[in-house]
C-alpha cells in the first residue's frame, strides 16, 4: 500500500496523482510530437501547420473535462448500464451500414455536428463494463469449462461486428484481447489459457503459412498482402510495404539519441499520415532509441499504476474495470509498437494519448476517469 | 484490504451480487499478466535496439537517398528591345503552364470533382474529357501539362479559387480546400507588340529562348540572363537544406530604330507593293524591296525595312506568301524548299543580299578621282553615247544613246552619264579604284550589329583582277556586288565630310530597371575622303535632285519644300540584256547640312520596262522624306507650289517654313522640343507606376520599389554592372 496522508474520517479522499501525472505527461508529450510530426503535412494540405494540433488539443481538453467528471461519479453508478451499453454498441455498429461516413476506403465513423465518432471506441469501453459486471455475477461458475466458454462467447458478436462491418480487424482484436485478459485475471487456473494461447499461436502460424504458400498473390485480399509485406517489406515497397518500410527507415536512421526534436526527414511526406499510427517511428527518428525507450517506460509505469489500483480496488467490480482499462492500454501500446517495428503485420492501431485521433483520446481519458474513481474508493489501511 | 463504509452505504440490489472481493489469487494473476506485458515490452525494446544496430546505417542512407535534391530551374527574364524613344519592340512576359498532379488530385475522394470542376470553369479552352481520361488512365502521374503559356489574367480566376480556403458566411469551407494537384510552372514568352514591324531587324526567338536573326540573334547573350536554381543539399548535420540562387534577368537593348520612321518606311514600301503587285507578271511589286534610313553623322540606323517581312509573333506562318496547299506540298515533298521559303521571309535583304549597285556608285568613283587628284573639279568629258574601252570588244553604251556631249563632273553625276564615268575610271586606274573601294568598305563587312551580314570579299574585284572592262563598268556600279548597308554607310561618309561611321542599331544596353550598363557611342572607323571632296560630291548630288537642272535623274525624289541631294541607280542584273534591273535611289537631306540619308532599293520591280522603276524608287524616297524630315525637326526652306501645298494638306502635314524663319542662319535646322530624340528624354523608368505610400516607383516585373532619381531598387546595394 502506498503511504498517503490521511485526514480524519475522510478515507475516500485518496486521489491517484501518480496516474494523473503519467497521463498528463503522455498527453503533453503526445501533443508536442503530434505537432512535430504533422506540421509539415498540415501546412502542405491545409495551409496551417497547427491544423492537426488544434483539433487534437480541442479533443484533449474536452477529454480531460470528461475525465474529471467521470472521476467524480461513483463507478457503481455505471453498473446498471452494462446490458444497455452492450446493446448500444451493437446498435451503433449496425447503424454504420446505412449512416456510416467513409474515409480512406473504410466506413468506420459517424459524423455528428462536425465531430467524427468511431463506434468501435465506444464498444471497447462498453465491453469492459459489460464483462466486469458479468464476471461478478457469474461468481464461481467461471471455473467451469462451460462458464469459461460462455464468457468467451459473449463478446464475440461485438468482435465480429467490429471486424466485418467496420472492417477494422485491429479494433476487433483489441476487444477480444481485453475480454481474454479480464477472464484470465478473473478465473483461477492457467491451464485453459495456456492451451488457448498455444491454439492461437498455432492458428496464426497456419494462416501465415497458407498465405505465404499461395502461389498467386492476386487472390489475396489486402490483409493477405499485408502479411506478405510484413515478411518481406522490401518486395512490396511500392504499395503495401511502403508505409512499414518507411517507418523502419525512420527508426533505423534515428540512432541512439535521434536527430533532434523536429528534425525528422521521414515526416516530410514519406510516411503517409505519420501522425496517426506511425507516430512512434517519428519519435524514434527524432528522439532516438533513448526517447523511444523512455516512452515505453512511461507506458510501463502507466500499466504498473493501473495494476496497483486494481489490486487495491475495494471490490471485484472495480478491480475488473481497472484490469479492462489496463488490458486495453497494454494491448494497444504493444500492438502499435509491434506494427511500427514490423514485428507483426501492418494493421491500423494508434498509440494511446499520443497518436492523432479525437474519439480515441476522448474515450481513453474517460477510461482513466473511471480508474481514478475506483482509486478514490480505495480504503487506506489504518496505520 | 478492508471495505466497509463506502460499500455499505450503497444498498442497491445489483451491487450486492457484485460485492465480491478481488482475491489474492486474482491479484497474483494480474501480477503475472503485468510480468507478461513487461516481457513483451522488453522484447519490443530489444527489437528497436536490433533495428538500430543492424539496419541503422542502411536505413539512414536510405532516408538520405530518397530526399529530393533535384533542383528547380528558375527562368530568367530575357531583356526587352526598345526603340530609341523607349517604345517596346520585343518584350518577355511571364506565362504559366498548367501542371496537373494526378497523384495528389486522387489522394482524397473529395478533391477530384471540385478540382476538375474549377478547372473546367476557369479554363474554357481546356478539353475536360481528355483531362479526365488522362487522370483515370494515369493515376500516378505527377506532371501532366494540358495547357501551356497562359497569361496571368487567364489563370487569375483559378488561383483566386485555389487560395479561397476561408470559410464563407454559412460556415462552408472555401473551395480552395478541395482544389488539389494543380500548380503553375512559370516561364517567359517573347512577344512583339508591333507584329511584323521591323521584323527582319529585330528577329525572333525560338521557344527555348534562343535568338534567331537580327538583334535577337546578335545580342542573344546580352538579352539572355542567367538561369537561377533552387536546389537541396545536406549540411554537416545531414539535414536537408534548400538554397535559392535567383535568376539574373537579361539586359534591355535600346535600339537606334525609331518606330515612327520605321513605320513610315514600311507604309510606303507596302503602298508601292500594293500598287505593283501583279502589275506585269503575277507576284509581288518587286522580288525584294528595302529601305534604310540612317543618321548621316552617327551611323545610327533609324529605319531598316524590307519586304517580304513576317509576323514576329508567328515566324513560321508562310500564309501571307503561299497558299496552304503550296505550304503543305512543300512540307511533304520538298522540305528544303519549305525552309528556303522561311529563310526567304526571315533574311534581312538590307544586310544579307548582294546586288550590283548601278549608278548610285557613281559619286564614289568621282570622289576617288577628286581625292587622288586624278580628277579636277573643272574637268570635262566627252560622251558620244557609247565607248569602246577595249579594242575589238563591243562598245559599252550610255543610257543616252545619242550622247550627252561635253559633260562636267556635276553633269556626269546629275544626268548619270556612263561614258563620262568610264573615262574617269580609266584615268583613275585599277589600283586606285580597288584601293578606294576597300576604303569605302566594299568587299568588307560593315560589322553592323545584326546577325547575318553577308561576306562580299569574293564579289568585289581586287586590283589584279580588275581588267579594263571591269574597271570601266565598275565606274557606274556594275561588275561587283554590294549590300545595302555597305552602300548607305559609304554614301554617308561621302557627304558628311568623309567620316566613315560604323553602322549600328543599338545605342544603349541597360538593366531591367533602366540603369545603363553600356552606352554604344558612334564610332568613326576611318576618314574616306577629305572635307573638300565631300563638299563637291554633296554639290553634285544636290544637282541630281534639282528640279531646274536639265536632264537630272533624281528630280522626283525631292520632297516639297526641301533641297536634298541623291543619286539614282538602274543596275542591269546578270545575265545582261534580259531586261531585269535592280533600281534604287540613295539620298540625303537637308542639302547644305546632311542629317539623314535614305536608300531605297527595288529588286526587279514588277513592270514591263524594269529600268523605269528608278522613278518609283525615287518616289518612295520622296514620300518617306516628306514625313520623316519634319518629324526629325528638319524644316522646309523652299517655296511650295500649289500642287505641293495641296499634297501637304492631303497628307495632313504642315508647312514648316515658318519655324525656320526665327532660327539662326547657320542651317542647324533643329528646334528643341517636339520629336527631337536628342533633347532630354525622360529616363525610361520615369513613366512607371508610382507607389502612393512612399512616392517610389514600382518595378512592373519584380514589384520592387525604385528610386526615381537613379532607377535602382530602393534598399539594395544594386550594382547594375555585375
Amino acid at each position: 500500500m502506498v503511504k498517503k496522508k490521511r485526514r480524519q474520517g475522510q478515507t475516500e479522499y485518496f486521489f491517484d496523482y501518480s496516474l494523473l501525472f503519467i497521463v498528463l505527461f503522455l498527453l503533453g508529450f503526445g501533443l508536442v510530437m503530434l505537432y512535430s510530426t504533422s506540421s509539415y503535412e498540415a501546412a502542405q494540405k491545409y495551409g496551417s501547420s497547427t491544423y492537426y494540433l488544434m483539433k487534437q488539443l480541442r479533443a484533449t481538453i474536452l477529454g480531460l473535462a470528461g475525465m474529471m467528471i467521470v472521476a467524480n461519479i461513483p463507478y457503481h453508478f455505471w453498473e446498471r448500464f452494462y446490458g444497455f451499453g452492450y446493446l448500444i454498441s451493437v446498435v451503433l455498429l449496425a447503424l454504420i451500414i446505412p449512416f456510416g461516413y467513409e474515409s480512406g476506403g473504410a466506413k468506420r465513423w459517424f459524423r455528428i455536428a462536425g465531430l467524427s465518432i468511431q463506434p468501435s471506441e465506444i464498444a471497447k469501453l462498453c465491453m469492459i463494463l459489460f464483462l466486469a459486471v458479468v464476471i461478478c455475477k457469474m461468481g464461481r461458475s467461471i471455473r467451469s469449462w462451460k462458464g469459461f466458454a460462455a464468457l468467451m462467447m459473449l463478446p464475440m458478436p461485438i468482435v465480429v461486428m467490429v471486424w466485418k462491418i467496420t472492417s477494422n480487424l485491429s479494433s476487433a482484436i483489441i476487444i477480444l484481447g481485453i475480454a481474454a485478459l479480464m477472464v484470465f485475471v478473473a478465473s483461477p487456473d492457467y491451464k485453459k489459457f495456456v492451451l488457448l494461447g498455444l491454439a492461437g499461436v498455432a492458428g496464426v502460424a497456419l494462416i501465415v503459412f497458407v498465405i505465404v504458400n499461395m502461389a498467386n498473390a492476386d487472390g489475396l485480399n489486402y490483409r493477405g498482402e499485408r502479411v506478405l509485406a510484413w515478411l518481406n517489406p522490401e518486395a512490396y515497397v511500392s504499395d503495401t510495404g511502403y508505409q512499414t518500410l518507411q517507418a523502419l527507415y525512420a527508426i533505423g536512421s534515428g540512432g541512439i539519441w535521434g536527430k533532434g526534436l523536429g528534425q525528422s526527414m521521414q515526416k516530410l511526406g514519406f510516411i503517409p499520415e505519420a501522425q496517426n499510427d506511425m507516430i512512434f517511428s517519428i519519435i524514434c527518428e527524432e528522439l532516438g532509441l533513448f526517447g523511444a525507450v523512455a516512452i515505453i517506460l512511461m507506458f510501463v509505469m502507466l500499466i504498473w499504476r493501473l495494476m496497483v489500483i486494481a489490486n487495491n480496488a475495494p471490490d471485484l467490480f472495480g478491480a475488473l474495470l481497472v484490469v479492462g482499462v489496463m488490458g486495453h492500454m497494454a494491448i494497444q501500446v504493444i500492438l502499435n509498437i509491434a506494427v511500427v517495428t514490423n514485428t507483426i503485420p501492418n494493421t491500423g492501431i494508434s498509440l494511446p494519448f499520443i497518436s492523432y485521433g479525437g474519439t480515441a483520446v476522448l474515450f481513453q481519458l474517460a477510461e482513466i476517469g473511471l480508474v481514478l474513481n475506483v482509486a478514490k474508493r480505495i480504503q487506506l489501511k489504518e496505520v | 484490504m478492508s471495505r466497509e463504509k463506502g460499500q455499505n452505504k450503497q444498498n442497491r440490489k445489483s451491487e450486492i451480487k457484485t460485492k465480491r472481493k478481488f482475491t489474492i489469487r486474482m491479484q497474483k494473476k494480474l501480477l503475472v499478466l503485468f510480468g507478461l506485458f513487461l516481457l513483451v515490452f522488453i522484447g519490443l525494446g530489444a527489437r528497436l535496439f536490433w533495428i538500430g544496430r543492424e539496419k541503422g546505417e542502411q536505413y539512414s542512407r536510405q532516408v538520405l537517398s530518397q530526399q529530393r535534391y533535384d533542383s528547380i530551374t528558375l527562368p530568367f527574364r530575357r531583356g526587352d528591345i526598345l526603340d530609341c524613344n523607349g517604345t517596346t519592340l520585343a518584350v518577355s512576359e511571364k506565362v504559366y503552364n498548367l501542371v496537373i498532379d494526378a497523384n495528389v488530385m486522387l489522394s482524397k475522394d473529395t478533391y477530384l470533382e471540385p478540382t476538375l470542376e474549377a478547372l473546367g470553369n476557369c479554363f474554357p479552352q481546356l478539353d475536360m474529357a481528355a483531362v479526365r481520361k488522362y487522370i483515370t488512365e494515369h493515376p500516378g502521374s505527377r506532371y501532366y501539362v494540358p495547357l501551356k503559356r497562359l497569361t496571368y489574367m487567364e489563370i487569375s480566376a483559378f488561383t483566386a479559387l485555389q487560395n479561397n480556403t476561408e470559410k464563407d458566411d454559412e460556415g462552408n469551407p472555401g473551395p480552395g480546400n478541395y482544389i488539389r494537384g494543380v500548380w503553375f510552372e512559370e516561364e517567359y514568352r517573347r512577344t512583339y507588340p508591333n507584329g511584323s514591324l521591323a521584323s527582319d531587324v529585330i528577329g525572333f526567338t525560338t521557344s527555348d529562348g534562343t535568338g534567331m536573326y537580327g538583334l535577337e540573334e546578335y545580342y542573344n547573350d546580352v538579352l539572355n540572363g542567367t538561369t537561377g536554381r533552387e536546389y537541396g543539399y545536406l549540411n554537416g548535420d545531414s539535414t536537408l537544406e534548400r538554397t535559392t540562387k535567383p535568376a539574373v534577368d537579361g539586359y534591355t537593348l535600346v535600339s537606334t530604330l525609331d518606330i515612327n520612321i520605321q513605320s513610315i518606311a514600311e507604309r510606303y514600301l507596302k503602298e508601292y507593293n500594293d500598287e505593283y503587285t501583279d502589275r506585269y507578271t503575277e507576284g509581288p511589286g518587286a522580288r525584294n524591296m528595302a529601305v534604310i534610313v540612317m543618321e548621316v553623322n552617327t551611323g545610327n540606323v533609324l529605319a531598316m525595312a524590307s519586304y517580304p517581312n513576317f509576323d514576329l509573333n508567328s515566324p513560321y506562318d508562310l500564309s501571307a506568301y503561299y497558299s496552304q496547299e503550296e505550304i503543305d506540298n512543300m512540307r511533304e515533298t520538298d522540305i528544303d524548299a519549305y525552309y528556303d521559303a522561311l529563310n526567304g521571309i526571315w533574311r534581312n535583304f538590307c544586310i544579307s543580299d548582294t546586288y550590283e549597285p548601278g549608278s548610285t556608285f557613281k559619286p564614289f568613283t568621282v570622289a576617288m578621282g577628286l581625292e587622288t587628284g586624278k580628277l579636277n573639279k573643272n574637268d570635262t568629258f566627252l560622251c558620244e553615247g557609247k565607248l569602246t574601252v577595249v579594242e575589238g570588244e563591243k562598245p559599252i553604251r550610255c543610257h543616252n544613246s545619242v550622247g550627252d556631249g561635253t559633260v562636267s563632273l556635276e553633269k556626269a553625276i546629275a544626268t548619270s552619264c556612263n561614258v563620262a564615268l568610264m573615262r574617269m575610271a580609266l584615268r583613275i586606274g585599277a589600283d586606285t579604284f580597288a584601293e578606294y573601294q576597300r576604303n569605302f568598305n566594299f568587299g568588307l563587312r560593315t560589322n553592323i550589329d545584326l546577325a547575318g551580314e553577308t561576306r562580299t570579299a569574293e564579289l568585289v574585284h581586287s586590283a589584279s583582277s580588275l581588267r579594263t572592262t571591269e574597271l570601266a563598268t565598275g565606274s557606274f556600279g556594275q561588275g561587283f556586288n554590294v549590300t545595302m548597308i555597305q552602300m548607305i554607310t559609304g554614301f554617308c561618309s561621302l557627304i558628311n565630310g568623309g567620316y566613315y561611321y560604323e553602322p549600328h542599331l543599338v545605342k544603349q544596353i541597360c538593366t531591367t530597371n533602366g540603369a545603363v550598363v553600356e552606352n554604344i557611342e558612334p564610332r568613326v572607323l576611318r576618314q574616306t575622303i577629305s572635307e573638300s571632296t565631300s563638299d563637291l560630291i554633296r554639290e553634285y548630288c544636290v544637282a541630281v535632285c534639282d528640279p531646274d537642272y536639265p536632264g537630272a535623274t533624281g528630280k522626283k525624289a525631292r520632297p516639297a519644300g526641301y533641297v536634298i541631294g541623291g543619286k539614282t541607280g538602274t543596275a542591269e542584273t546578270l545575265p545582261r540584256g534580259n531586261g531585269e534591273y535592280v533600281v534604287s535611289f540613295i539620298g540625303f537631306a537637308p542639302a547644305n547640312d546632311p542629317q539623314i540619308a535614305i536608300y531605297v532599293v527595288l529588286d526587279r520591280p514588277n513592270m514591263k520596262d524594269q529600268s523605269t522603276g528608278t522613278a518609283q524608287a525615287a518616289i518612295i524616297a520622296r514620300n518617306i522624306l516628306t514625313e520623316v524630315l519634319p518629324y526629325e525637326g528638319i524644316f522646309m526652306t523652299e517655296e511650295l507650289s500649289d500642287t505641293e501645298q495641296r499634297e501637304l494638306e492631303e497628307k495632313k502635314l504642315e508647312d514648316t517654313r515658318r519655324y525656320t524663319e526665327g532660327l539662326a542662319q547657320d542651317g542647324t535646322n533643329v528646334t528643341p522640343g517636339e520629336n527631337d530624340p536628342t533633347v532630354d528624354m525622360p529616363a525610361p523608368w520615369m513613366n512607371l507606376e508610382r507607389d502612393p505610400a512612399t512616392g517610389y516607383l514600382i518595378d512592373p516585373v519584380t514589384h520592387e520599389l525604385l528610386d526615381p532619381d537613379t532607377g535602382y531598387p530602393v534598399e539594395s546595394n544594386y550594382d547594375p554592372i555585375q
